[in-house]
This record gives structure tokens, C-alpha cells and sequence, in this order.
């Protein structure tokens, strides 16, 4: 029971920390960023609101690929223990 | 102070008295559901979130009368949950299409816009502060509602995780409105915890009751409407992470909307009563399902490790509203 709460609690902290970081980025990197070439305020702050989007998605797929590895290895691992005494038994 | 402990006492006593009232009228009715996870699968009543509503509607309107300055806070709070209850309702007597659902839940968040209560510059993130959103805001607003709604009505797969996850992220809003001074996030809390209680303490394992979905859909679009009326968006995201993980889980694997029942079973129940998770490859991947892929579990033992999670979100969501207060 414990290793199973630790497992998510790693994710769960993984990406409320990535929460965290993509926050800073965007007040400290994506906002004050002035892009050179283009004069136009609302076409620079739509600019930079797609690319605040597009690093929300990337953390929400970067927590779906973690779970979805998780969870197919740590099936398959046990279903490879739950086999593997059963062969032991054949052969035997 | 006053207001808010009559709140609670009176949600906690008026549901508490309405729920074994609300149980016989369904059994009566023949509105009784499967549980699906026993061996000898009882019949249980549904919509127990009546009795929810009935004892929201109760510390409500309590604190109406006590405190007439936040009538309009209250009438937005109330309507929200109560157009997700009658959505509910609606979906419990006759399910609803897959799609629909959640496009009717959108209403949800209509009574916050018309009576203007929500914050209209936008949410407030820790490092950020207060965004600028007030175009888009009341489109998030809209989502947010839906969301939330459908997002607790996913999290309900074993006796007692939606309403005790829903308990906990109650008492996280409690917990973070103090933290950041926000009278009306406590207010709001007080006034669905009682009820939530209850429903816990009947929806527990082994339930003797299921709240259907009068109870998921208006409990989600309540704790929505707390997030949003007392600018704790940020903590909810937060505070939400276990359901958010279990229907952005699932419908990433179905790649489209899905009703339970339109889809395989995650979850194998195996003879000893201990459940399993389903290798179907076509089976959504839900948070039961990813709990369970470690080996079978009893089905008590699978609702405590929600809880556990929704406890460990809920640190990770007051530590979130400290750091608004401090970096604000």
C-alpha cells in the first residue's frame, strides 16, 4: 500500500514542482520578453499567451506520459511475476 | 464566526436527518443501483446527493437570513450547484448522451457571471499574482465549472472516494482561506461540509447509499464556484490533481468523452472479492485502475489509498496558498 501512495506522491510532487517552475518561467521569461520585429502590442502578447499555452500542454502531456509508462510497466512486471512461479512449476 | 459554524451545524443536521428519508423514497421508487464491486452485489439507493443539496440549500439560506450583505455571493453559489444537481438528476432518472453532459454542466456557471461575483481581473497565481484575464475570464469561468462538475462525477469508482476526496478539498479551501484571509472561501466551505460529511459517513464502505449524480455533478460545480468566488483557483488546481489525473487519464486513453458504461471495465473484481486491474488494452486508464495495476486490493483498501492521495494534494494546495500570501 505504502509503495503504491509513494508512486503517486512522486508524480504528484513532480508536477506541482514543473506547476511551480513553468509559473516562474512565464513572469520571468515569457512576459518581459520583447520580441524584436514586431510592433504590434496584441499580436506580442497573443504571442506570448500561445506559447504560455503551449507549455501548460506540455506539462499536462509530460504527466500523462509518466502515468501511462507507470502503469504499463508496473502491469506488465507483475503479471511476469505472476507468471513466472507457474513456469517454475512446469518445468519442474 | 457565528455564521459560519451555523452553517455548517445546520448543512450537517439537515442532511443527516434528510438522508434515510431520501433512501427509502428511492428503494420505494425502485432508483437503485449495483454495487458492482461486491461478490453478492447489493442493491443500493441512488441520488443520496439529494440530501446533499436539500442540506446546502438549508445552511444557505441560514446564512442569507445572518448575514444579507452576501446575499448575491450566496444566491450565484447556491444556483451554481443547484443548475449541476438538476443536470444530475436529469442524467440519473435518464442518462444522458456522453457529450451532453458536460455541455449542460457549462450552465453551471451562468448565475456567477449574470450576478457578477467573480473576481472580473482574473485568477490569482502564486509567483505571478493577479493576472489580466478579463476577456477570457468569464469563458474560464464557464470551462471551469464543467470541469470541476465532471471531474468529481469520474471520481466516484469505489464506496466513499468521491465523497471523501470532496470532503478533503473542503476542508483544503477551509484551510487556505485562512492562510490567505478570504472570508468568503470560508464562508462558502462551511456551508458544504456538513453535508459532505454525511454523504461520507452513508456513502462510506460498504455504502448504504450512492449519491448519483445529483450528488457528484452539484458537489463538483459547488467546490468550483468556492474557487472561484473566493480566488482560490490556483489551490483548487491544486487540490483537484487526483481527479484531474483520473479524467484527463481516461479520456486521453478513450480519445474522446465517454460514459462508464459505453467503455470496458478498468477494474476485474477476482473470486476472493479483491479487485483487479483490468489488462484490456481498450480499457480506460483511470487512477482505480493505474492503484490496482500493482496487484488486487480490497476494495476499502483502494478507496483509502484515494483518500491518502487527496490528502497529499491537499498539503501540496495549502502549501500552494502560502506561497501566494508570500509571493503576492
Amino acid at each position: 500500500m505504502i509503495r503504491r501512495i509513494l508512486d503517486f506522491t512522486i508524480v504528484l510532487l513532480f508536477v506541482w514542482v514543473c506547476m511551480i517552475i513553468g509559473l516562474w518561467l512565464i513572469n520571468e521569461v515569457i512576459v518581459p520578453l520583447k520580441i524584436s520585429g514586431i510592433n504590434n502590442h496584441f499580436v506580442e502578447a497573443t504571442l506570448k499567451v500561445a506559447v504560455s499555452a503551449g507549455l501548460v500542454l506540455f506539462w499536462l502531456w509530460l504527466w500523462r506520459e509518466i502515468v501511462k509508462v507507470m502503469f504499463w510497466h508496473t502491469l506488465k512486471s507483475r503479471e511476469k511475476e505472476m507468471k513466472s512461479p507457474k513456469k517454475e512449476n512446469d518445468e519442474a | 464566526m457565528i455564521a459560519e459554524l451555523a452553517a455548517l451545524t445546520v448543512g450537517f443536521v439537515v442532511s443527516l436527518l434528510t438522508m434515510p428519508l431520501v433512501m427509502k423514497f428511492m428503494k420505494m421508487m425502485g432508483m437503485v443501483g449495483i454495487d458492482v464491486h461486491k461478490k453478492d452485489r447489493p442493491s443500493i439507493p441512488e441520488m443520496g446527493g439529494v440530501a446533499v443539496l436539500v442540506g446546502l440549500t438549508a445552511s444557505v439560506l441560514l446564512v442569507m437570513f445572518l448575514m444579507p450583505e452576501k446575499v448575491r455571493l450566496l444566491m450565484s453559489f447556491l444556483s451554481s450547484a443547484l443548475i449541476a444537481g438538476i443536470v444530475g438528476a436529469v442524467d440519473d432518472l435518464r442518462p444522458l448522451n456522453a457529450r451532453i453532459k458536460p455541455l449542460l454542466t457549462v450552465f453551471s456557471g451562468i448565475p456567477i457571471l449574470l450576478l457578477g461575483t467573480y473576481n472580473p481581473r482574473g485568477p490569482i497565481f502564486p509567483i505571478i499574482g493577479q493576472t489580466r484575464l478579463t476577456i477570457v475570464y468569464p469563458l474560464i469561468i464557464l470551462i471551469a465549472m464543467a470541469v470541476t462538475s465532471n471531474a468529481v462525477n469520474m471520481m466516484d469508482p469505489f464506496n466513499g472516494t468521491m465523497s471523501g476526496t470532496c470532503t478533503v478539498i473542503t476542508i483544503v479551501m477551509i484551510l487556505s482561506s485562512l492562510i490567505l484571509g478570504r472570508e468568503d472561501g470560508l464562508l462558502l466551505s462551511m456551508c458544504i461540509l456538513g453535508p459532505l460529511v454525511v454523504l461520507y459517513l452513508f456513502n462510506r464502505y460498504p455504502a448504504k447509499v450512492f449519491s448519483g449524480d445529483v450528488g457528484s455533478l452539484s458537489i463538483g460545480a459547488a467546490l468550483g464556484a468556492i474557487a472561484i468566488l473566493s480566488r482560490l483557483e490556483a489551490v483548487a488546481v491544486v487540490a483537484f490533481a487526483p481527479q484531474i489525473m483520473n479524467a484527463f487519464y481516461g479520456l486521453s486513453t478513450i480519445g474522446r468523452l465517454y460514459e462508464r458504461r459505453e467503455v470496458s471495465r478498468p477494474t476485474v473484481i477476482l473470486e476472493d472479492g479483491r479487485l483487479m486491474a483490468s489488462s484490456d488494452p481498450h480499457a480506460p486508464i483511470t487512477l482505480a485502475r493505474v492503484i490496482l495495476a500493482r496487484g488486487p486490493l480490497h476494495e476499502r483498501e483502494a478507496a483509502q489509498i484515494f483518500i491518502i492521495l487527496s490528502i497529499i494534494s491537499g498539503i501540496l494546495a495549502i502549501f500552494t496558498a502560502y506561497l501566494i500570501r508570500v509571493t503576492t
